[in-house]
Order: C-alpha cells, then sequence, then structure tokens
C-alpha cells in the first residue's frame, strides 16, 4: 500500500474521535461501513482481535493511516520547527505522535519498508510530545479534517510540475521525487486483476480513484465520502458546522458591576470642539448671508417657454451694435445632385476616364450618381464630414459683407454711346497708299492748303507727295535718318522744316505759288543774312546753333516743273549741337522749337526764322525732354518729358501747370484746336485727356492699344482725334469738346484703321489729319504711307 | 494741433487678433472656441490688417461682449469645479469627491438665443444649419467612443419629431427633394423658407477625423434654440409644449405618429381620428345627393329671394342630422384626445362649432347673407366630395374634359406604358382636374391653400421597405392620410380606403384593384409640382422618370429635362382646372338678378381657361420656335467662329477684309470696350464669361439628351 491512501486512514482516525452529534453519526456509520469508530484504539483491538473477512483490507487501511501519519508529522515538524510553537500544530502533533506509536507498537511485522524510517522517527517526535503534555494523552483532540489547509493539499509525490503527462506516458518512471530519483512507474492492473479486486471487496474498489499525477491510486475514506455526499445533497460538508449557533453578547448596554475600566471620563468629553464651533460659526454666517439656502430647492426653470414676441420685426444690429453678419446659406441641391437624375446629367463613360486622369484636386467633389430605385440609395458618406466643416466655416472664417451686384443683362455695363455712324464724317476707307520710301516713315505732316504731303523716313530722305494722286513730287536726301518734318504754317510762304540728325533742314518746297516762292527765298536769306559772314562749318563758342546755307539733296522726281525748282533753290540748315528728334512750329510760322532729347541744358531751342536767331528759355530741364509745343493762340508753350508735361506762361516766363499723366514714358503730345485740351500718348500704351481747365489730372485715360502709342494727333476743323500704335493700328475718336464749361468732352472711338503691317515691333509710327477734309495720313513702318478718307 | 500717432485709431484699434482676444479674456483656446460658436461671434476681415496677414481678427466689440457674458463665468466655475474633482479623487477621498460632482455647476443658454436673435423672423433665418444638425444626430448613435452622449441623441430625437410635427399640423412643407446626400426639405414659416437635410436612413459611419465636440457644441445651441422656436410655433397654433409624445408608437418606430397623436385633428388626422373623418366622408357622400342637384343652370330657374330661401331651408333641414352626425362622430375622437391631456384639438372643434353656427342662423330663415354664406360651404362640401370620388376611383371624367388633347405629346410619351398595363387609360390622369388632386377646389395662387390639399381624400398604404419616416411627413403635410405595415398603423393593408400604396419593390404579388401601385418618388414628385403625376409612370418594378430637383428654376438653369416639361405642363393644367373650378364656384352663388352676369362670369371664366390652355400652346410654339432659331443660330455661328480663329491666326489677311462685315462686329465690340472703366470692363467681361460657360453646359446638355433619346 502507498502512502497516499493511507493518507485517507490518517483523517479517518483524527476525525473519528470527536462526536458532537451521535444520533446523526449512527445513522451514517451505518451507511458507510460496518465498523464503529467510536474510539480507535477499541475498534482497532477488536478488528484484530476477530479475524474476519474485512480485518485484512482493515488492516491495509490502518498501515497506509499510520504510512501517512509519519509523513505528515514529518511534513509538519519541519513547518513546525521553523515558524516556531504553534498552540494547535503542538497538540495535534502530541495526538497523532501518541497514536502513530500506538500504531507501529501495534502494527507488527507485517508492514512495508517505506513506513519503517518514518516511524522511527516517530518515536522521537512523541517523546517530546508527550514530555510538553502529559495532560492530552488519552483523549483524542477534535480535529477538523478541513480546517488546516496545509493538511488538506496533499502534498505531491512527483515534482514535474505543471507540464502535460503525456510526455512521460512511454516512460518507465512517472517522474522525480524531492530529490530527484525517479519514480517508477507502477505496474498496472489488468481488467481481470481490477475485477477480482472489485470481486474481493466491491466497495473498497468503488471507493478507489486513480491519480495519475502521482500514479497511485487513493482510496477514499469512509469520512470522505460521507462529505462528499453531505456537499452533494447541499449541506455543510463537516457535520460539526452549526449554522445556528447561540449569539454571545460580549458588550451588553448593562452597566457591569466591575468594568473593565473604571478610569472616569476625560474632560474633553465635556468641552465643547474648538473646530467645530469654527465649523459652525462659518455654516451660520453662510445661512446668515444667504450664501446657503437651506429648504428651498430654485424652482427649475421650463426648458422653452415663450421669448419672442409677436412683433415680427427685425432687428439690423445685434447686441453689440455691430451689424448682424448672416452666414451664407448653403448651396441647393440641383437636379445632378438627385438619386434618379435625368440621364443628361450623368457622366459618360469618357468623362469618367478623364476624370480618372485628373489630379485630385481637380477632380470634381460630387459625380452624379444614379441608382434605380430609393431602396438601393446608401447613406452618404461625407454627410458628417460635411456638416463637420460647415460647423468650422460657421465659427473660423472671418465673415464680411459684399455688396453684389446683380446683373441680369451684362450690356447695360457698357456705356451709352451715340453710334459711329451718327458722328461722321470721320475717315474710314484707305484710299490711297505712298510707295516710295524704303526704310520706316517716321513723320508726315501735310501742308496747310492740304494739296501736298510732307514725309520723313530713316532713309534718309524728306519725300513731297501729291495727296490725291499719290505722286512723289520731290525728295531730298539728307544722308542721315530723318527724325521729324513739318510744314511752315505761315500762309505766306511755302518752306518745310525737317530734322535730320543734328541738323535741321529748313527748305523751301518748291511746290508753291510765285510768291510763295520768292517771300520763301527771301526768308532765307534773311535768317542767313547775319551769319553769312561766318562761313564755317561748325558751331561757334557761344553759340547754341549755327545758320548756314544749304544747298543740294533736293531732288525732283517726275514732274520736270519740281525738278527744275527744286535743283535752283537752296535751303538754310540750323546745325545744332545734339541729335533733334522732333521740331515743331508755332501757329504763326515765325517760330519753330526743336527738341533734343539728349541734350541736357538745351534739350529745347527756340528759334526765330526772321531774324535767324535761336535761344534757349530753358536753363536746365527736369528729365529728357521728349515733345514740345506750342499753344495755337496763347503765349504758352508745352514741354513733355518722359515723365509729365510742364506747360509754361511764356509771357511771364513761368511754369503755369505741371500735367501729370501717370502712364509711362510719353511718346507723343497733341493739342486741341481750342488750346484748352491735350492727349498724351505714353509706351504703357495709354492716350490721357488732359483737360487744361479742370485739372493736372487726365480727364480721361484710355488704354486699347496693345502696344506703344507712338503718334497723337487732333483735327483742326472736325471733332475727330486718333492715335497710332506699334501694333498697327490707328484708333480714331470723336471727342467733342463744348463751348460751355459744365459740359464734358465727348470721347466716342468710331473707327479702328488698320493699313499697316508691324515690322519689327514698330508698326505707325505718326499720324496725321489733313488741314480740312476728315483724312488722315498714317505713317507706318512697313516703309509706306496711307491715307483713309470718309466714304 | 496733436499728431495721430500710429496704432491709435482705425482698424488698428477696432480689431485684435485672437491671441490678444485670448490674453484679454484669460481663457484656453478650447474654452475661447467653444463660447465664440455659443455666443456666435465669427472673425471678421478688416480692410488693414495691422498684426499682420495670416491671423484672425475679432472685432473689439465683439470680444469685449464676451468679456461680460455670464458663461464666461461659469466655465471658470466649472474649470475650478474639474480642479476640486480631480483632486479629491486624487487623493482618494471618493466621498468628497461624489459630494462635489453632485454640485456641478449648470449653465443655460437661453439668453444667448434672445440676444442672437432678437426676433423671431430672425431666429428663422437662420434655421437651416440647426435643423439639419439635428435631424443628423437624431439619427446618430450615441457612441462613448466619440462622445456622443444617449441623452443628447435623445433629444435631438425629440426635436426632430416635433418640428416635423408642427410642419405636418401646419402643412408648411413645400418642397421635398431625394438627393443621393439626403432629403431636402424646404419648408415656409413665417414668410421665410427653411430648408433642411436629412441623412438617408441607413446607418452612419462616424469618420474618426472628425472633431465631435465641436459639432456637440453647436448642439447645444441648436437644442435650445430650436425647443424656443417649437415653442413659440405651437404656441402660434394654440398647441401645447412640449406635446406628449406616444411610446409605444415610438418604440413601433411610428414616429411622426407617435407625436401627431398628440398634436391631433392636423388634415389628414391621427390615428384616432382617420377613422371618423373617413366615415364622415361617406356620410357626406350619402346626404350630399340633394346639395349637388344646386348647380348654376338650376338657380337661373329659381325665380325669386323668397322661393331661394325657402330651398335653402329645406336644404338644411335635410342636412341637420349630418350636422349632429359629424359632431357625434367628433365626439368620440375629442374625447380621446382630452383622456390625453391635449387642447389641441381646440381648433379644430372651433371651426366645426363655426360651421353648425352658421347652421343654426340659416336655420331662422331671417338673413340672406348668411344663407348664403352657408350655401357657398355646402357648395365647397359637395365639390370636395365630388373631388375626393374623382381623385380617389380615378378617371372618372377624363373623358369630358376637353384638355386631353393638349397633353396629346405627354399621352403619346406615356402611350407605351398604357399598352404595358393592359389598356389602363393614361388619358385619364392627364386630366387637369385629376392632376389637381385633393386641391382642385382651392385658389391656384394660393400655394398654401394647394399644398394643404393636394393629397385630400387620398389615403396611402406604405410598405415596409420604403422609409416612412420620410413618406409620412410629406404625405400628412400636403394633407393626405398614410398608414404602414406595422403597429400603430390608422389603416391596415387591406383597408378598401386605400387609393395608393407606395412600394418600393421588384414585383408585387397581390395587387388590389382599387388602389394605384406607386414608387416612393411619385409622392415626392407630385408634392414638388403640386399635381397627382401619372402613377402608371411609378409602378413598382419599373424605372421611375428622373428625380428632378425642385430647387433649380428653368429660367435661371436655362435647361429643363424632358420630363420636367411634361410635369410643367401638367402642372399648368392643374393650375388651369383649379381656375375653372374657382369660376365655377364664383358663378354658382350668384343670386337671380346677377344671373346673367354670373353666366357671363361663368362663360368668361370657362373662356379664361381655354385661353390659358390656348395661351400654355401658343408659349410652348414659341418656344419651340425659339429652340429652332436657336439651332440656326449656332449652326451659323460656328463658321463665323472659324473664320475668326482664322483671321487671328493670319493678320496679313486682315487687311483684305478690311471692310468685312465680321471684323466690323469685332472693332463694335473692342470698341464698346474702350470707354468702360477697367472695373467694368473686368466685370462685363467676367459676366460675358460666365454666360458662355452656362450656354456651354446647357447645350452640353441638350446634345446629350437629343443623344440618349436618339439612341
Amino acid at each position: 500500500m502507498s502512502k497516499r491512501s493511507a493518507r485517507g486512514g490518517s483523517r479517518l482516525a483524527q476525525v473519528s474521535a470527536p462526536e458532537p452529534e451521535p444520533e446523526l453519526e449512527v445513522a451514517e456509520l451505518q451507511l458507510s461501513s460496518d465498523e464503529e469508530y467510536e474510539s480507535g484504539e477499541e475498534s482497532d483491538l477488536v478488528s484484530l482481535s476477530g479475524g474476519e473477512d474485512d480485518a485484512g483490507v482493515d488492516r491495509e487501511i490502518e498501515d497506509a493511516v499510520l504510512g501517512y501519519m509519519a509523513a505528515a508529522e514529518k511534513n509538519r515538524q519541519d513547518g513546525g520547527s521553523a515558524s516556531g510553537s504553534d498552540d494547535e500544530g503542538e497538540h495535534t502533533d502530541s495526538g497523532s505522535g501518541e497514536e502513530g506509536e500506538e500504531r507501529s507498537q501495534e502494527g507488527g511485522e507485517g508492514r512495508q519498508g517505506a513506513a519503517e524510517p518514518q516511524s522511527a522517527n516517530l518515536h522521537g517526535a512523541a517523546a517530546a510530545a508527550a514530555v510538553a503534555d502529559d495532560g492530552d494523552d488519552d483523549e483524542q483532540r477534535p480535529d477538523d479534517p478541513a480546517s488546516d489547509s496545509s493538511e488538506d493539499e496533499r502534498p505531491n509525490r512527483n515534482t514535474i510540475g505543471d507540464v502535460p503527462l503525456v510526455w512521460y506516458k512511454d516512460e518507465e518512471h512517472v517522474g522525480y521525487d524531492a530529490e530527484g530519483k525517479k519514480l517508477a512507474r507502477r505496474p498496472r492492473r489488468d481488467r481481470l486483476e481490477k475485477h477480482l479486486a472489485a470481486s474481493d471487496n466491491i466497495a473498497k474498489e468503488m471507493r478507489t480513484v486513480y491519480d495519475e499525477y502521482n500514479d497511485e491510486e487513493i482510496e477514499l475514506s469512509k469520512e470522505e465520502m460521507r462529505m462528499i455526499q453531505r456537499i452533494r445533497a447541499g449541506q455543510f460538508p463537516h457535520v460539526e458546522v452549526n449554522p445556528y449557533e447561540p449569539e454571545v453578547d460580549w458588550f451588553t448596554r448593562d452597566v457591569e458591576v466591575m468594568p473593565f475600566n473604571a478610569a472616569p471620563e476625560p474632560k474633553r468629553r465635556f468641552v465643547p470642539s474648538k473646530w467645530e464651533e469654527k465649523k459652525v460659526v462659518k455654516l451660520v454666517r453662510a445661512l446668515r448671508k444667504g450664501w446657503i439656502k437651506r429648504g428651498q430647492v430654485e424652482p427649475e426653470k421650463p426648458t422653452a417657454y415663450l421669448i419672442w414676441e409677436d412683433d415680427g420685426k427685425t432687428l439690423d444690429k445685434t447686441a453689440t451694435g455691430l451689424t448682424y453678419i448672416p452666414a451664407p446659406k448653403l448651396k441647393l441641391p440641383g437636379h445632378e445632385e438627385s438619386y434618379n437624375p435625368a440621364p443628361e446629367y450623368l457622366p459618360t463613360e469618357e468623362e469618367r476616364n478623364a476624370e480618372q486622369l485628373l489630379d485630385d484636386e481637380d477632380r470634381p467633389q460630387f459625380v452624379p450618381t444614379a441608382y434605380d430605385c430609393l431602396r438601393r440609395v446608401p447613406a452618404y458618406a461625407n454627410f458628417i464630414k460635411e456638416r463637420f466643416e460647415r460647423c468650422l466655416d460657421l465659427y473660423l472664417c472671418p465673415r464680411t459683407r459684399r455688396k453684389r451686384l446683380i446683373i441680369e443683362d451684362p450690356e447695360v455695363l457698357v456705356p451709352k454711346l451715340p453710334k459711329p455712324q451718327d458722328l461722321q464724317p470721320f475717315p474710314t476707307l484707305l484710299s490711297v497708299r505712298y510707295t516710295g520710301h524704303s526704310k520706316v516713315v517716321r513723320s508726315v505732316c501735310p501742308d496747310p492748303t492740304g494739296q501736298w504731303l510732307l514725309s520723313g523716313s530713316d532713309d534718309g530722305t524728306v519725300r513731297l507727295w501729291e495727296v490725291r494722286t499719290g505722286r512723289c513730287m520731290q525728295c531730298w536726301r539728307l544722308e542721315e535718318p530723318v527724325s521729324c518734318v513739318a510744314w511752315c504754317p505761315s500762309p505766306g510762304l511755302s518752306l518745310l522744316a525737317a530734322a535730320s540728325g543734328k541738323r535741321l533742314l529748313l527748305l523751301p518746297s518748291g511746290v508753291g505759288n510765285e510768291e510763295q516762292e520768292a517771300a520763301t527765298e527771301a526768308a532765307l536769306a534773311a535768317c542767313t543774312a547775319d551769319s553769312s559772314g561766318s562761313s564755317s562749318d561748325g558751331i561757334e563758342d557761344g553759340q547754341l546753333v549755327s545758320w548756314q546755307r544749304w544747298q543740294g539733296g533736293g531732288e525732283g522726281q517726275g514732274g520736270s516743273s519740281g525738278s527744275g525748282r527744286g535743283s535752283g533753290s537752296g535751303g538754310v540748315v540750323v546745325l545744332h549741337k545734339f541729335g533733334i528728334k522732333h521740331v515743331t512750329w508755332h501757329a504763326r510760322g515765325d517760330y519753330f522749337a526743336t527738341t533734343a532729347p539728349t541734350g541736357n541744358t538745351q534739350a529745347v531751342l527756340v528759334n526765330q526764322l526772321s531774324k535767324g536767331v535761336t535761344q534757349n528759355p530753358f536753363r536746365k530741364n527736369r528729365g529728357r525732354v521728349v515733345r514740345v509745343l506750342f499753344h495755337p493762340s496763347k503765349p504758352f508753350f508745352f514741354v513733355a518729358t518722359q515723365q509729365n508735361v510742364r506747360v509754361y506762361n511764356l509771357a511771364k516766363q513761368a511754369l503755369a501747370k505741371k500735367l501729370v499723366s501717370g502712364s509711362g514714358v510719353i511718346t507723343s503730345m497733341a493739342i486741341h484746336p481750342t488750346g484748352d485740351h491735350l492727349i498724351v500718348g505714353s509706351e504703357d500704351k495709354r492716350l490721357c485727356w488732359f483737360d487744361l481747365d479742370l485739372s493736372a489730372k487726365p480727364y480721361r485715360s484710355l488704354r486699347y492699344h496693345q502696344y506703344a502709342v507712338r503718334g497723337a494727333a487732333f483735327h483742326r476743323t472736325y471733332p475727330l482725334l486718333a492715335s497710332s500704335s506699334d501694333d498697327a493700328t490707328v484708333h480714331v475718336f470723336h471727342g467733342m469738346v463744348y463751348a460751355d464749361l459744365m459740359t464734358n468732352p465727348l470721347i466716342v472711338p468710331v473707327k479702328i484703321l488698320r493699313g499697316h503691317e508691324m515690322v519689327d515691333y514698330q508698326g505707325v509710327l505718326d499720324v496725321a489729319f489733313h488741314p480740312t477734309q476728315p483724312w488722315i495720313f498714317t505713317a507706318g513702318a512697313d516703309a509706306t504711307i496711307c491715307l483713309f478718307v470718309n466714304p | 494741433m496733436l499728431k495721430k500717432k500710429k496704432g491709435q485709431a482705425g482698424n488698428a484699434v477696432q480689431y485684435v487678433t485672437r491671441n490678444q482676444a485670448l490674453k484679454k479674456l484669460q481663457l484656453k483656446l478650447s474654452e475661447f472656441r467653444r463660447l465664440c460658436i455659443l455666443k456666435g461671434i465669427h472673425p471678421r476681415e478688416p480692410k488693414k490688417k495691422p498684426q499682420g496677414h495670416h491671423k484672425t481678427y475679432y472685432h473689439v466689440k465683439d470680444i469685449s461682449y464676451l468679456l461680460h457674458e455670464p458663461l464666461l463665468k461659469k466655465a471658470r466655475e466649472l474649470y475650478a469645479f474639474e480642479k476640486k474633482v480631480r483632486r479629491a479623487k486624487a487623493k482618494q477621498n471618493k466621498e468628497l469627491a461624489a459630494r462635489l460632482a453632485a454640485r456641478k455647476p449648470s449653465y443655460r443658454l437661453d439668453h444667448l438665443v434672445r440676444e442672437r436673435y432678437p426676433s423671431f423672423v430672425d431666429a428663422l433665418r437662420d434655421l437651416d444649419d440647426p435643423l439639419t444638425m439635428v435631424h443628423l444626430f437624431a439619427v446618430l448613435p450615441a457612441e462613448r467612443a466619440h462622445g456622443i452622449p444617449a441623452p443628447v441623441v435623445q433629444l435631438s430625437r425629440r426635436l426632430v419629431l416635433e418640428w416635423q410635427a408642427w410642419v405636418v399640423r401646419a402643412h408648411a412643407l413645400r418642397k421635398t427633394f431625394i438627393s443621393v446626400k439626403g432629403y431636402y426639405y424646404q419648408a415656409e414659416v413665417q414668410g421665410q423658407r427653411v430648408t433642411w437635410l436629412v441623412p438617408h436612413a441607413t446607418g452612419q459611419v462616424l469618420p474618426p477625423d472628425v472633431d465631435y465636440k465641436v459639432m456637440l457644441t453647436f448642439l447645444d445651441f441648436y437644442h435650445t434654440l430650436l425647443q424656443f422656436v417649437n415653442f413659440k410655433l405651437y404656441h402660434s397654433l394654440g398647441l401645447r409644449y412640449p406635446p406628449l409624445l406616444d411610446n409605444k408608437l415610438e418604440a413601433a418606430a411610428a414616429g411622426l405618429e407617435a407625436m401627431m397623436k398628440d398634436l391631433a385633428g392636423g388634415a389628414g388626422g391621427s390615428g384616432a381620428q382617420g377613422a371618423p373623418l373617413l366615415e364622415q366622408g361617406s356620410q357626406q357622400r350619402e346626404a350630399g345627393g340633394e346639395g349637388q342637384g344646386v348647380n348654376p343652370s338650376a338657380q337661373q330657374r329659381i325665380g325669386s329671394l323668397a322661393d331661394r330661401v325657402r330651398q335653402l331651408e329645406r336644404e338644411i333641414e335635410g342636412e341637420r342630422p349630418q350636422h349632429a352626425g359629424r359632431a357625434a362622430a367628433a365626439g368620440p375622437a375629442a374625447a380621446a384626445q382630452q383622456a390625453g391631456g391635449g387642447d389641441g384639438e381646440a381648433e379644430g372643434e372651433e371651426e366645426e362649432e363655426e360651421e353648425e353656427e352658421a347652421a343654426f342662423e340659416i336655420d331662422s330663415g331671417d338673413e340672406a347673407v348668411a344663407a348664403s354664406d352657408s350655401e357657398e360651404e355646402e357648395e365647397e362640401e359637395s365639390d370636395d366630395d365630388d373631388e375626393q370620388e374623382s381623385g380617389g376611383e380615378g378617371g372618372e371624367g377624363a373623358a369630358a374634359d376637353p384638355s386631353d388633347g393638349y397633353l396629346a405629346p405627354w399621352t403619346a410619351g406615356g402611350g407605351e406604358e398604357a399598352e404595358e398595363e393592359e389598356g389602363e387609360e393614361e388619358a385619364g390622369v392627364l386630366d387637369g382636374d385629376l392632376a389637381a388632386g385633393g386641391a382642385a377646389d382651392v385658389d391656384a395662387d394660393d400655394d398654401a391653400a394647394v399644398c394643404a390639399h393636394l393629397f385630400k381624400g387620398l389615403v396611402f398604404f406604405l410598405g415596409r421597405e420604403v422609409p416612412r419616416e420620410h413618406l409620412l411627413l410629406v404625405v400628412r403635410a400636403f394633407g393626405g392620410q398614410a398608414g404602414w405595415a406595422g403597429e400603430g398603423s390608422p389603416v391596415a393593408e387591406g383597408d378598401e380606403r386605400i387609393t395608393h400604396q407606395v412600394v418600393d419593390r421588384p414585383t408585387q404579388g397581390h395587387r388590389f384593384l382599387s388602389r394605384e401601385y406607386v414608387q416612393p418618388q411619385w409622392v415626392f414628385d407630385s408634392a414638388n409640382f403640386r399635381v397627382l403625376a401619372a402613377p402608371g409612370l411609378y409602378a413598382p418594378g419599373r424605372a421611375p422618370p428622373p428625380h428632378l430637383s425642385p430647387f433649380v428654376s428653368g429660367e435661371e438653369e436655362g435647361y429643363v429635362p424632358e420630363y420636367g416639361k411634361q410635369l410643367a405642363a401638367l402642372q399648368e393644367a392643374a393650375h388651369a382646372a383649379r381656375r375653372r373650378r374657382a369660376a365655377a364656384a364664383a358663378g354658382g352663388d350668384v343670386f337671380v338678378g346677377e344671373v346673367a352676369a354670373a353666366a357671363e362670369g361663368g362663360g368668361g371664366a370657362v373662356l379664361s381657361a381655354e385661353e390659358e390652355l390656348e395661351a400654355a400652346e401658343a408659349r410652348y410654339a414659341a418656344d419651340l420656335a425659339k429652340e429652332m432659331k436657336q439651332a440656326g443660330e449656332d449652326a451659323a455661328g460656328s463658321p463665323e467662329q472659324a473664320e475668326e480663329e482664322a483671321a487671328a491666326a493670319a493678320p496679313a489677311a486682315r487687311k483684305r477684309r478690311a471692310g468685312g462685315e465680321e471684323e466690323q462686329a469685332a472693332d463694335e465690340a473692342a470698341m464698346k470696350d474702350i470707354m468702360m472703366t477697367r472695373k467694368t470692363k473686368k466685370l462685363y467681361q467676367g459676366l460675358q464669361k460666365t454666360r458662355a460657360a452656362k450656354k456651354a453646359r446647357v447645350t452640353a446638355l441638350e446634345q446629350k439628351a437629343a443623344a440618349i433619346k436618339g439612341r
């Protein structure tokens, strides 16, 4: 028999001693076994003496009990010695020691070897216990098998731990004991043996269970069986447990005659607490001041009530006094957002593919989708996101009030102007193209009668054309490029001025009548009369210019009369120090002014034809002078630098006005015949109209050319003005100026003339109106001159 | 004189940046944002930004306004409170923590509603966002992960139902639209158009990249606002607020019905009232036989005023029991409502009383005016009955109507379906009278009345697969009645009174012959166009015609889809029918002396209706002509454009055509530009661009539509 099976026996022995409820016990005993355990010794003795059938079995049990007791004793002693002497432990020890002693004595020789050394140990222990406590010798201590947890737990024989037992399935041993020795596997009983065992003692066999871990068979004791039965019946496992114990009132309210503590009550129990007093004072104050409200719970306001009266008024202002800016409402859905949109709103296959190719940002946010019935429509995935974004917009986006013009018809924006047809005459048709120049034509100028046209070109020639026929009457070769030509407005003379390099040439035209020719000859002779003595080529020191006679260069073309005259007469050359870019005549034809942009202090020179003198009116010029102009009737002089136009009063010799165009480099300038209005063209494509009576700033600034404005002109009699530009167009305007000062000038664009081509980014370089007819001459970079006439 | 220093006037002192504001208010950013949301304070855009661009500017007044806000104090109290609780918890002092937690400072936003919206109309103007948000949260799951508490969802749900119940009760709904995003609704409240969006009923997935705290803060204010708005609306109708929600019905997901039960007395009635109402109808129909005899022709024959009065008295005697019966029928319903504690039916009863009073007056027989009044009423009722009959049974008076021919193209369009549907007469459906629905008698120009009566006399049965709540809202707001498959339905599926069954399934097994089977879209389309659309087009299982947005106007859009034109034509016909009826009714109760005038008037009215039809036809013809012309122009325009392009490509070719007309036109356009200021020029060019874009879009749509049609 193993030690394990003996354990149950030991318990039996321990438990059997006390008998608190005999009547119950009797019944149970009868149930479980045929033996009496009233007193261990007696029964044992009986069983020993009486050699009955079951005696062998019982003996085995007894042996096992003994063995177990010994083992338990050993364990306990190990623990007990460490933890010191425990009362109950001692008692148990002594009790079981006694028992063990007895058993070992009674056991005899039939005992197994395993138990022997332990029993030898036991003797010592039992002796010690007996010395310590003699009184307990004969009575068994009431001991609960379940009370001590250490006893409850079977000490494992095997020490392999919590490993799967299959690992040892095929081994000879089942594991190792505490010393590390192999625990040999016991031979298994086969069925026959089991059957025989069962037939031997069915009761015992039924109580035996096999512990695979430790490889042993455990026979449950009768007491254990009983315990199991009680548990199954739902009773307390132990018979000893009394759930209805009488209550002992240890701490009664009755004053004891002999109290545990008779000390008098301390004083502090009768003195009010200072802390409490403070607290009370605080509370009282809080109550008085109404900080704490007792009893009355504030009536809960209803969640909703009437807060708006029925006035129906609306206020623009908020409580802050600022105007309320409502958040813009979300766009209402169109047809394409429908769950079942019309098929034309759905993207086609190609469109869908095209969308796929787009970037994520370019891809449309919403793609119309069609569902064939309502139940197929899924939840909109972005719903919450969109609401959230709307929330963010509501409280994070700055709001401003924008005035939005709602314009049904954009045509209302177009200013109401008279129709061009009603403003005729103005030039519309290309009538004559004057060809003969080989390079860019820089300048054109018709003669005061309107019969002849002068032109100067980069090829170094000045040509005289007959307007109506386009025939070149005369050609002067001036070697250097001609930058400007101007006809002398004096009716008695037939004189022209041409600027070529540093020379200004005054040439008799040779197409005037006899009187004019003679007068011209006389004038030219007069102007060089005093300087004829000094016939040097250069300019003398201290002189601004030098007036000299000039022969040759004239060359008639076509007509024999022209050639005869042209070759006969010579002109006058006025030598300048700087290259002349522009020349302009005073209306009477006696004075003319030249502009040399590079000559800083001598940029503007005014020459008098009749006396042949030159003067420099300005000591210095602010900025590079581009153009100068005489006022047609008053003693005013206009000087256009690149940035602005200065108006000088010649009579007072003072600056009268400074006109600021606010645009880029000024390229051209023209004055209205009345002298009250000025147009200025500039390189930044702008044409500015100045009303000289009004302001120093432009009355109108028009920007319609694609390239720089090169020329600008007013018609002398008709209310027409024109501007030419490098984009090869000429814009003709109707520019009516009213006599009364209250009415603003009327400017209406009437025609865009196209006759030239752009050459090397140069288009129409100069423009001039016919003096009497509503015709216009344009000098193009394509080496031609065009005449546009009215239909 | 003091020199002005920089930063002491103007924008520099009127606006502060956000950080400056935070410093002044001594708030955390999150708390500041919260307050801004609640107070409705938003950044502004100063003309000059003294602290630099890329900064948010608030008006200094807004901030100082925040400074005196009681909520600011509350926010600080809350902060202190949270600190205390946190500290108590950290010290394991659970008792103290619990005691503190019980004393959490609470706040209310009532004053903010009043501040932000000084008048009710102001609040109505801004109601779009609140309604949409509350409708969204009413269907969201209360999820702790996102911090959406269950009470918020419940309150949202309650407010939504209250609002919808009011819309139904007041018949305020004007437009509906099923979009991919959800259901759009537009109601007219005190002249203000309130639009809101309700998500589709399927479950919403809560995106993680959304700050629900912000939304909940908004919702906090919106709840308060909506409660007050609802209160005001209910108050204006003389109803108690909050209405009682029938828990049983709500549990049965009857939603609106649960709320309406308390309101009671809205047209279409609640479940309790539905049956009596219908009974009334049938009673009237029986009793109305005599009343129907009174027609203009009969009146002409009546010789004198005395005769007339006598006849009226006779009629009224006949009507008397009917009135009594009606009162009796209304009795139980009223009782039921009183049991529910409602004072809502007061209005309905008042009307009833008014009628009765009128009846008594006539009974005394002294005043002819009163008699005429009552006559009018009777007339209306009888008409109503007529209408219910014709509307209910469908296609009765179809053959008699002269306007059938007008809608020939439409009939042709529907003809195929007619064949499919075993020769069901489609022509009948096109009748203007029939299309006018229950609203045939009402003044055609009174949109509110038309809306309120459109589905009058129709009983809908909603299948279990259709979105019940939405359909209930639409049907009842437009005066119809509805039942559904499920608990609490006022009518069972087998009920004979049902005129329309709304189904959304591929096939309908058992069909009642007495009712139309339509898809849900029919209800929405009909409501939008104020007509009863042809139900054949919406038969279950077939693809319904396109659903069009009522929010776009054809003129603005420039393009109307084909079906839109058809519906518009039908609408026109219904309109004409309403006019005709109104004219007939006006002629009906004129006295003998005015008989001739009445006849003339009636004739005139009929004539006017005919004229209207003619006018419609003329309009159509004109449209057609215009289209043709446009097409022609387009055809002409394209080579012109090509030419222009060619001209631009080769400037050399230009002068050869100097006098060319096209160039002249281009020049003229260019010259027009010259005289415009730069600002105007930009505006003008922008407008031209948008116009061109719009035109291009319209042409693209038209081409696409033509291509689809051709296929």
